[in-house]
């Protein structure tokens, strides 16, 4: 090399590299905005009718012999039935912790949900990816030598 | 002698609608019967005791009517029919017979008393024998319909967690491809996009060396 020159090395892409990557982070900050998805089906099965029948059985031996009988269907939630497939659905629970978390911690259910958008209507959420600031340090740092 | 019990004694209120109710029926009157077993024996006397003993009386009244005849025939050789001896021998005869119907009767009554006493005492074994059966048969039935139920409810389950996971699949399709992407830009094996390129920016010294280099002329 020369005296008096500068070497300046900068890091190249193929286009078709770059532009993928510019696409994937892009993608990322758009799937990260997709928030939480519930699953609104059923968890767990319910009692079938065979069993409901076993503890009907159950309920009639102790009320023949005069004990105590008590309503399994008072115990237990309503059953979900979706797709053919009748069960007991966790979302009523997380519905009404989320509301108690709205009603009791507002400022947090605020912040939590700003990151994402609004599952209703699409709404950006003000913390979203694109909402964060952004401050470039090291734009044109590969110049720097030249100057 | 009457053995046999009276049908009737055991008298099923309805019929029942499930076992267990005939299970505890069953065992509430074994128990009346333990407790009390003379009042169920008098539903379970023969109903024919009465003609068995009517006919032990007829027999006594036959066998005494014969040795009355035998006492006026005797009396009759002797010169005596009609006399006070006669009278008394019939007297003394007639009340053998009459012990004797006694104490035949008694025994019928008795023996007719005891056996519906253990037809009664037999009768509540057999209710606590048919009450533990329907009682168990109840529960058996109840059994297989919890275990078969279980059965069908396993795979409900299996089914929500296989619909769960491919809509969790579904919901998280975008990521998936994100990560496919990110593993094709990252991951192993991934070609190495990443080159170096030079530039040379001359300084003043470069220009001035360029000018001595250049053919004087």
């Amino acid at each position: 090399m020369a005296k008096g020159g500068t070497q300046v090395d900068m890091a190249t892409l193929p286009e078709f590299a770059e532009t993928r990557i510019q696409q994937g982070l892009n993608m990322g900050a758009d799937v990260a905005g997709t928030g939480y998805v519930p699953y609104f089906g059923p968890d767990v099965a319910s009692l079938s009718p065979r069993e409901q029948a076993a503890f009907q059985s159950t309920d009639a031996a102790a009320s023949a012999f005069g004990m105590p009988t008590v309503d399994a269907g008072s115990y237990l939630p309503e059953t979900t039935t979706m797709g053919g497939v009748t069960g007991y659905s966790s979302k009523p629970i997380m519905d009404a912790n989320i509301e108690a978390l709205q009603a009791q911690n507002p400022a947090q259910y605020d912040y939590l949900t700003s990151f994402t958008i609004d599952p209703v209507t699409g709404g950006q959420g003000s913390r979203m990816l694109d909402n964060q600031p952004v401050a470039l340090e090291m734009q044109g740092q590969g110049r720097r030598g030249g100057k | 002698m009457g053995g046999s019990a009276n049908p009737n004694m055991v008298q099923p209120t309805a019929t029942p609608t499930n076992p267990y109710q005939g299970a505890a029926q069953g065992m509430m009157q074994a128990g009346q019967i333990y407790s009390d077993p003379s009042a169920a024996a008098a539903n379970m006397m023969n109903p024919y005791q009465q003609q068995v003993v009517d006919a032990t009386i007829r027999d006594v009244g036959s066998a005494a009517q014969m040795g009355l005849n035998q006492i006026g025939s005797q009396a009759q050789g002797a010169g005596a029919f009609g006399g006070s001896r006669q009278a008394i021998a019939e007297a003394e005869a007639l009340k053998g017979f009459n012990q004797q119907a006694l104490d035949q009767v008694s025994r019928l009554n008795q023996q007719g008393y005891q056996q519906s006493i253990n037809n009664a005492m037999n009768a509540a074994s057999g209710l606590q024998n048919v009450s533990n059966q329907a009682f168990n048969m109840g529960n058996t039935i109840a059994d297989r319909q919890a275990a078969a139920g279980g059965v069908e409810r396993q795979m409900m389950d299996q089914l929500i967690k296989a619909g769960q996971a491919q809509y969790g699949q579904f919901t998280g399709q975008p990521q998936t491809a994100l990560n496919t992407l990110l593993g094709t830009l990252t991951g192993t094996g991934a070609p190495q996009f990443q080159g170096k390129s030079s530039s040379f920016n001359p300084g003043l010294f470069n220009y001035f060396q360029t000018l001595a280099m250049m053919p004087k002329g």
